[in-house]
């Protein structure tokens, strides 16, 4: 996958040993880095002719629900997209990153991308319950 | 029969073919049957092939019949066992039958049938061949022993009878040609022994049912007998948990080791790296198994795990299994499950369900989420009522029916992907009923209420059914004769019914013996008899009393008994009757008539007397013995008589004796009168009493009639003509003798009138002045009476007494009498 390199707490443990903000960056990024290849993605299966139709929109609607995740995340973080510093730097690994991910095969693409909407969902869970413990926490 | 119809339209259509075969197109080929089968004894199935389709699509019929009988039957589906077949199901099987198939191909030019296939289900009988067959190698001490086990075929029909099927097993080493066959009976397992080490062994197992035939045998199922000589086999890896997303588990199936020890080992290396580890913990999670704690689990990496088993041959390695723990996780059944009842505002029942996570699984901290999901179903209920509730870990649940028992359970998954856990243990609740005392006393209130009233009806229905039927259903009313009470009539009264038209006195009284024997005296006075037979008046009585008994209630009209005077009577008349009755009763009571009577005539107290015309109080005056009702009896037989006469042309007088066409006896007298007028007789029987001269005259007549029995004569009928009046003509009995040439007999004459009845059997006619003279055509007498009787002739007056005379008919016939008997004044 390219987001391999991205340095994630694979473990509950290291996930809530990380500071709230660096957990919310981490989220960002990950919904940043597959922005690209999702919209490619859905490029790339429009010509596939043997793909079922609802399988083109659900590509369709999972790229809008990462968008969508991305701007609820940054707004209910209260982080403005420029105070980012690190979204610079990462939009030039973002250019390699998405290169390698046109390169990926369908399957290898969709692996990877189950793989990291998971753990942008663990971590939203445990962002979830750290700041709000009551809500079946 | 069908069959050589069959057969006979084969030649015909062979015939046709010759003529018919440029075409191309023919009448197709016989088709072949292949075989029939039974799977089971309960249902069976037969193939056949078809011949030569002729050019053209071809439709297969199958007929068949039962053992000799000649009826054929169609096949019941043709669809279930495939093309070309036919399938027999359980109500067309029958065992002990043979049946006699033929399959008929028909296509637009014909047909062509097969041979008939004799099929006796016992033969056909087989069974398919046993599934599921699993293989194991057991090693105890030294010796190992080969385990296998096996299903019964699968049937169609699931509910249909298990069937006891025997078996047999074979197996051979794979190299060997020859089976070693073992007998297993009729259990689904079976232990072989004397198994040679490192060989690999062929196994296949057959059935068989109590009679048919063997099945086929089983597909081939080969087994590696261990040997210490070999590397061991290659051992599998069964599946890998995590509980709660922190650690996981993986177990392994080892190999076979026949006894001699081999060695597992658990290697495995993660996504992205080269480095092969070694399981951490052997121990933790049991044998044949690798725990892997929190250190060495990550997420989101693929596992590569293999096993290893070695010995001192050798090793050999399982396939590879790969594993993304966050894929696997499967969370323990959920713990404290608390059930509590509570009552709702309406004092209905509800639970309330409680319970926790598992204590492992760490939801607090939101790494883990869990849903949750619960079933329930009454206790002796059959499927599951499953509800799914989400993150929480409480439900309410509001549709549970009072007084039953219910099981519950509850699973829970994790993150929405992953894996359902076990089924908690079932908890039992039980509802309770909802008693209200209040809805208790309201149904005990209206359960004895509504018992009440049943009671009450159905006392009313026993005691007052008639008048409640009356009451509901009225009954249609006879006809009502102004002045009479049918009632009084039905009840018998007649006394107040008599007194009611003027007629008393009776039924008569009880001195009948006595003037029984003055009927006697008179008797001896003549050679005539006076009367008839006892048994004959006897039976007319009886006949009379039955017949008026039966038409008790009736009006007068319908009585046979009673002389029809006039079928239709102007209502009026009664009436005018009694005032005129009651007049000469009045006068007349001096006047004795007495007459014979009938002792049996008391029996006819009961006699219907309602006056739907003047003949019942005239006829049953006539009865009476005493005499002012015989007084009055005659007076208003003679004045309904005179009334008659005057006022109806059509009817026939009442006197009528006899007629050439009707011999009517009395009894059916209403009937004749009231079917024909024209044919009226009537039949009365008067007992003329010597004593009983006297009967006093209507206005009309103020002369005392009186009896002479020597007056017996014939009396001619004339013929009533409807614009004449009736008339009787009485006549001379030198005259009958004499030649009918006399168209004016002197002696003859007429009688339009009966002045009274002066006894049951003695009619007294008068004559009518003006008509005396007139000469009357003469017509035979019809008849003869038998035992005329004297009567007492008067100057105008005539008492004719009817006597029985021998019809054919068993009641008397129509009399006469025999005027000449009592016609002495006339000399």
């Amino acid at each position: 996958c390219h987001t391999s390199g991205m340095l994630t707490p694979n473990g509950k443990e290291y996930a809530q040993k990380i500071p709230r903000e660096e957990l919310t960056h981490l989220i960002l990024k990950l919904l940043q880095a597959w922005k690209e290849p999702l919209s490619h993605f859905n490029q790339h299966i429009e010509h596939h002719q043997e793909l079922p139709d609802d399988s083109l929109s659900k590509a369709k609607q999972i790229s809008n629900m990462v968008h969508e995740l991305k701007t609820g995340v940054e707004k209910s973080m209260g982080i403005i997209s420029n105070s980012l510093n690190g979204m610079a730097s990462s939009e030039s690994t973002g250019l390699s990153i998405s290169n390698e991910a046109n390169m990926m095969s369908d399957s290898d693409f969709i692996h990877c991308f189950r793989r990291d909407s998971n753990k942008v969902q663990s971590y939203l869970k445990i962002l979830k319950c750290r700041i709000m413990p009551e809500n079946s926490c | 029969m069908r069959q050589r119809f069959i057969s006979s339209v084969q030649i015909i259509l062979q015939l046709a073919l010759t003529t018919t075969g440029l075409t191309g197109q023919s009448y197709p080929g016989k088709p072949k049957i292949i075989r029939c089968r039974s799977l089971e004894k309960e249902t069976f199935s037969c193939w056949w092939k078809p011949g030569s389709d002729g050019g053209l699509p071809n439709n297969y019929t199958l007929f068949y019949s039962k053992d000799s009988e000649e009826k054929i039957y169609e096949c019941p589906d043709y669809l279930t066992s495939g093309p070309n077949s036919c399938y027999f199901d359980k109500n067309h099987t029958n065992l002990w039958t043979t049946y006699i198939i033929t399959v008929m191909a028909t296509n637009e030019i014909g047909s062509n049938s097969s041979d008939p296939q004799h099929v006796d289900i016992a033969s056909i009988v087989q069974p398919d061949a046993p599934v599921n067959l699993s293989l194991e190698t057991k090693t105890s001490g030294s010796m190992t022993h080969l385990w296998a086990e096996w299903s019964p075929p699968p049937l169609a029909d699931v509910n249909s009878n298990s069937h006891a099927y025997h078996y047999e097993l074979r197996l051979k080493p794979e190299e060997k040609e020859e089976w070693e066959t073992v007998s297993v009976g009729m259990q689904t397992h079976c232990e072989v022994t004397r198994l040679q080490a490192g060989k690999k062994y062929v196994v296949q197992v057959r059935c068989m049912l109590d009679l048919g035939e063997w099945s086929e045998w089983s597909s081939e199922r080969r087994i590696q007998i261990p040997d210490r000589r070999s590397p061991p086999q290659k051992p599998t890896i069964i599946k890998c948990r995590s509980p709660e997303k922190e650690t996981f588990t993986c177990w392994w199936k080892p190999a076979p080791d026949g006894g001699y020890s081999i060695n597992h080992t658990l290697l495995y290396s993660k996504e992205g790296e080269e480095k092969v580890y070694e399981c951490p913990d052997y121990k933790t999670a049991g044998p044949n198994s690798c725990y892997f704690d929190k250190k060495h689990t990550s997420f989101w990496t693929i596992y590569n795990i293999t096993v290893r088993a070695t010995n001192e041959m050798g090793s050999n390695v399982s396939d590879p299994h790969y594993v993304d723990v966050t894929y696997i996780v499967q969370p323990d059944p959920p713990v404290n499950i608390t059930l509590e009842l509570k009552k709702s505002i309406n004092r209905k029942p509800y639970l309330v369900l409680t319970w926790s996570p598992p204590p492992l699984a760490d939801v607090r901290s939101g790494w883990l989420t869990l849903d949750y999901e619960l079933r329930l179903k009454p206790e002796e209920g059959e499927e599951w009522e499953t509800l799914f509730v989400g993150q929480q870990t409480q439900c309410k649940l509001f549709s549970l029916n009072p007084g039953k028992r219910y099981v519950l359970q509850i699973h829970c998954k994790a993150d929405h992907h992953g894996l359902w856990s076990e089924w908690s243990p079932e908890m039992n609740i039980q509802i309770p009923t909802d008693y209200r005392v209040k809805d208790m006393v309201v149904w005990i209130i209206v359960g004895v209420l509504s018992s009440l009233i049943c009671l009450v009806m159905s006392w009313t229905m026993i005691l007052k059914g008639y008048r409640m039927m009356a009451f509901i259903l009225p009954p249609v009313p006879g006809p009502k004769i102004k002045g009479i009470d049918t009632h009084l009539l039905e009840t018998g009264k007649s006394e107040e019914l008599l007194s009611a038209l003027g007629c008393h006195g009776f039924p008569p009284t009880s001195d009948c013996e006595e003037l029984l024997i003055e009927y006697l005296e008179v008797e001896d006075s003549e050679d005539q008899q006076l009367m008839p037979s006892h048994e004959t008046p006897s039976k007319n009585t009886k006949t009379v009393l039955k017949e008026t008994e039966s038409d008790a209630g009736r009006g007068s009209c319908d009585s046979p008994s009673l002389p029809v005077v006039k079928r239709r009577e102007p209502r009026g008349l009664p009436s005018a009757l009694q005032a005129q009755d009651a007049r000469a009763v009045q006068e007349n009571k001096g006047a004795r008539a007495r007459r014979e009577t009938r002792c049996k005539a008391s029996e006819q107290k009961t006699l219907p007397f309602n006056g739907e015309s003047a003949k019942p109080c005239t006829w049953l005056a006539a009865q009476l013995p005493s005499n002012q009702p015989a007084m009055f009896g005659y007076h208003s037989t003679m004045e309904a008589f005179q009334i008659t006469l005057n006022t109806t042309n059509a009817n026939i007088p009442p006197f009528l004796v006899g007629n050439e066409e009707n011999h009517q006896s009395l009894y059916p007298i209403a009937e004749t009168v009231y079917d024909d007028m024209e044919s009226e007789s009537e039949m009365e029987y008067f007992k003329a009493d010597q004593a009983i001269a006297q009967v006093t005259q209507t206005r009309r007549n103020d002369k005392s009639p009186f009896f002479n029995p020597k007056l017996m004569d014939y009396v001619e009928v004339h013929k009533v003509r409807p614009e004449e009046e009736p008339r009787l003509l009485l006549k001379d009995k030198d005259y009958s003798e004499n030649t009918k040439n006399h168209t004016v007999p002197r002696t003859s004459k007429e009688y339009t009138q009966v002045s009274t009845f002066a006894d049951p059997k003695v009619l007294v006619l008068a004559q009518d002045a003006r008509a005396q003279q007139a000469p009357v055509s003469q017509e035979p007498v019809t008849e003869t009476p038998q035992n005329p009787e004297p009567a007492q002739a008067e100057k105008n007056t005539d008492y004719y007494t009817t006597s029985p005379s021998d019809s054919s008919r068993d009641d008397s016939g129509s009399d006469y009498m025999d005027p000449s008997s009592f016609m002495p004044s006339f000399k």
